[in-house]
Order: structure tokens, then C-alpha cells, then sequence
């Protein structure tokens, strides 16, 4: 077998630093540098090379990592999280459970007591459909009416007029003082 | 002695980077303060080397931690976490150079980068003359880094700061993993010629 060149003993020296030698070439590399003064003096210096860089390695701040979890936002992902859902599936069963309770025994009595409790469900949900269009019409009724009122009178569509531009006016100078501040997610620590 | 990668320190029964990963996006939010404390370190020291500052390096690597957490579901743990932390943490220090390049260059400074040194180092060496011996080492250091053409310095960077390993490199600048170890080594020699008096220290 060929003996390697000494371009290659550097490469293993590099190596050797990094931890990266297999372990069936350390022998070979211990037999050269005991016969090469160049290579041991280059694996000196690469080992006080590497030491140089690790004594000169900036301190991290204390408050680094709680800085880091307290700026921790609600990620999107938790959001999808079966543990934020959790609670709310638990409200939902639990309603479906009294809902059953109180309105399933009276119709489908025949029927097994999950039927029974969908049944429910379905009456307890057209119930709340036909609830929230009586207060949807209602309320479009009540605003037709409060509109009439308001073009009647000149004093009162003035008064509406000047409300409606001091909201917008308002709106655009939140907007403007947003945009000049700085962003970035993290607030910085000067 | 040769140390060994910092990546592979998690023997011993210490959950893996992959494990702490999980285990957040399970719902332990508080593990990923474990993972803080296993990066801080490298991260903050391979951003200040890339930036030169102390204050900014802290606040670009909250950032990172903070903008990884936000997608951590998007972890691939086909790969290390390492990698995908330096790889954003890499691009992050790239916008901020090219930012405040453009923030130079429209106030017309003449200074590379418009700031002075700005660090203090700990001082292993007391006393008057020991100060001034780390000061010129640490000038030293962060002079001969910046010298080295930027393909090299990255490299070393992720390397000796980051502590990441070869291949993890590769992945990282997406380099046949001979050609990391070839530029890791001249990088090396080129920064070991320019520190060649601190070497004995």
C-alpha cells in the first residue's frame, strides 16, 4: 500500500481538529507525525488556531432566553393546535348533551339516544337560523327607519356628514403614525 | 485535544434537537427554551462576527429564534435543526448587511460599515498589558475574518462559530461536501497566516 503525501497528512490534520478522522486513520497520522517536525508544528498551530477562536467568543446577555420566550408570539400553528380546539369541542358536545336531554325524549323515542341528541342538535340550530333572521330584518328595518329620519332634516344629515369625516380623519392619522414607526418583530435592547 | 462537533453533544439522555421540536409543537411551549439554550451561544457569536456588532448580533438572533418558533410547523425533520436555524439565521444577516449598506450609502459614510468597534471581549489576561493583548487579539480576529473573501468566511463562520458540521454546511450553502472541506481548509490556512502572532498566546 501506498503511503500518503503530505498534502494529504495536512487534509487528515484538518480533520483530525474538526473530530471528523475516522479512527482507523489516527494511527497512521500519529506514525507521520513523529517523523515530520512540519506537521506536528501545523497540527500546533491548528489546535491553538482553533483555541484562539473559542477564548475570543462574545458572552451571551443573561436575559437573553427569557427576552426571547416573553417575545414569543401566538404562532399560527398553535392556532391550529387539537389543544386550542379542545375547550371549544368540549362546549359544543357539552350543549349537544343538554339540547338531547331536554328536547330529545319527546320526538323520535324509538330511536337509539346519539339519533335522539343529532335530532336535537338539528331543532336546537333551525331555532337559533330562524332567531338570527327575525333580528337580521328587524334591524335592517330599524336602520331603513333611522335613515329617513336622518335625510328629513338638514341639521341632522349635517350632523351625520361631519361625524362620518372626523371618524375617516381620525382613521388616516392612526394610519400615518403606524407607518412611521419602526418594525421588525422584536423590539430591540440599546 | 480535537473537540468534537457541538451538534453532537445531545448523548447521555438529552432529548434530541428533533425530539425538543416535537415536543413544542405538541403544545410544551417551554421546551423551546431548551432549544434557546442549546443555539444561543453559537448564534449570537456567528451573527456578531457577520455583523461586528454586539447589540445588533443579540437582536437578529431574538429575531431568528422568535420568527422560527412562528413556523415551526414547517420544520422538515428529514433535516437538523440546525441547519434550518443557520440557514435562516444566515439570510437574516445577509438582509441586514445589504439594509444597512443601502442606509450608508444614502448618508454617504466613507466607513466600510460606519461602525467602530463597539465589543468588549472577556479578559482572560489581567492588568494593563493584558487588556491591550486582548484588544489587539480580538481586532485581530475580527480584521483577518474580514478580510476573507466571502464564500471562505461564511463557511468558517458556520464552522468555528456555529460549530455545525461539514455536511450540515454543505446543506446549508448547497456545496458537494469536497468542496466545503477544501474552502474550510484554505479559509483556515488564510486566517491561521493572518494570526500568526496570537497563536502563541
Amino acid at each position: 500500500m501506498t503511503r500518503p503525501d503530505h498534502d494529504t497528512y495536512r487534509e487528515w490534520l484538518n480533520l483530525e481538529v474538526d473530530g471528523c478522522l475516522p479512527a482507523a486513520r489516527h494511527a497512521e497520522l500519529d506514525r507521520h507525525l513523529a517523523s515530520c517536525a512540519d506537521c506536528r508544528t501545523e497540527r500546533e498551530e491548528l489546535l491553538a488556531f482553533e483555541g484562539l477562536l473559542q477564548k475570543n467568543r462574545i458572552p451571551v446577555r443573561a436575559d437573553f432566553k427569557d427576552t426571547v420566550l416573553s417575545s414569543l408570539p401566538v404562532a399560527g400553528w398553535e392556532n391550529r393546535h387539537p389543544k386550542t380546539w379542545g375547550f371549544p369541542a368540549a362546549v359544543v358536545l357539552l350543549f349537544a348533551g343538554i339540547a338531547a336531554a331536554l328536547f330529545g325524549s319527546s320526538r323520535l323515542e324509538g330511536a337509539g339516544g346519539g339519533a335522539s341528541a343529532l335530532l336535537a342538535l338539528a331543532d336546537m340550530l333551525g331555532s337559533t337560523v330562524q332567531a338570527g333572521a327575525g333580528l337580521l330584518a328587524a334591524t335592517w328595518k330599524g336602520l331603513g327607519l333611522a335613515f329617513a329620519e336622518v335625510i328629513a332634516s338638514p341639521v341632522s344629515l349635517g350632523a351625520v356628514a361631519i361625524l362620518v369625516i372626523s371618524l375617516n380623519l381620525l382613521l388616516l392619522s392612526l394610519l400615518r403614525r403606524r407607518r412611521a414607526a419602526p418594525d421588525g418583530v422584536v423590539r430591540g435592547r440599546r | 485535544m480535537p473537540r468534537a462537533y457541538g451538534t453532537m453533544t445531545q448523548g447521555g439522555g438529552q432529548p434530541t434537537d428533533e425530539e425538543l421540536v416535537a415536543a413544542v409543537l405538541g403544545g410544551d411551549r417551554e421546551r423551546f427554551g431548551d432549544l434557546v439554550d442549546r443555539y444561543q451561544g453559537r448564534l449570537v457569536n456567528y451573527l456578531f462576527r457577520l455583523l461586528r456588532n454586539v447589540d445588533d448580533a443579540h437582536d437578529l438572533a431574538q429575531e431568528v429564534l422568535v420568527k422560527v418558533y412562528q413556523v415551526l410547523d414547517r420544520y422538515d425533520p428529514q433535516y437538523k435543526f440546525s441547519t434550518w436555524l443557520f440557514r435562516v439565521a444566515q439570510n437574516a444577516a445577509i438582509d441586514q448587511i445589504r439594509r444597512r449598506r443601502l442606509k450608508l450609502v444614502s448618508l454617504r459614510q466613507d466607513d466600510d460599515e460606519g461602525e467602530g468597534r463597539d465589543w468588549d471581549l472577556p479578559s482572560p489576561e489581567r492588568g494593563p498589558y493584558g487588556e491591550l493583548r486582548n484588544r489587539e487579539r480580538a481586532d485581530a480576529i475580527q480584521q483577518a475574518i474580514d478580510s476573507l473573501p466571502w464564500e471562505y468566511r461564511e463557511l468558517i463562520l458556520l464552522r468555528h462559530q456555529g460549530d455545525l458540521p461539514y455536511e450540515e454546511i454543505a446543506q446549508i450553502k448547497q456545496m458537494p461536501l469536497g468542496t466545503v472541506k477544501n474552502k474550510l481548509f484554505r479559509g483556515r490556512q488564510m486566517l491561521k497566516e493572518k494570526l500568526q502572532d496570537f497563536l502563541s498566546d
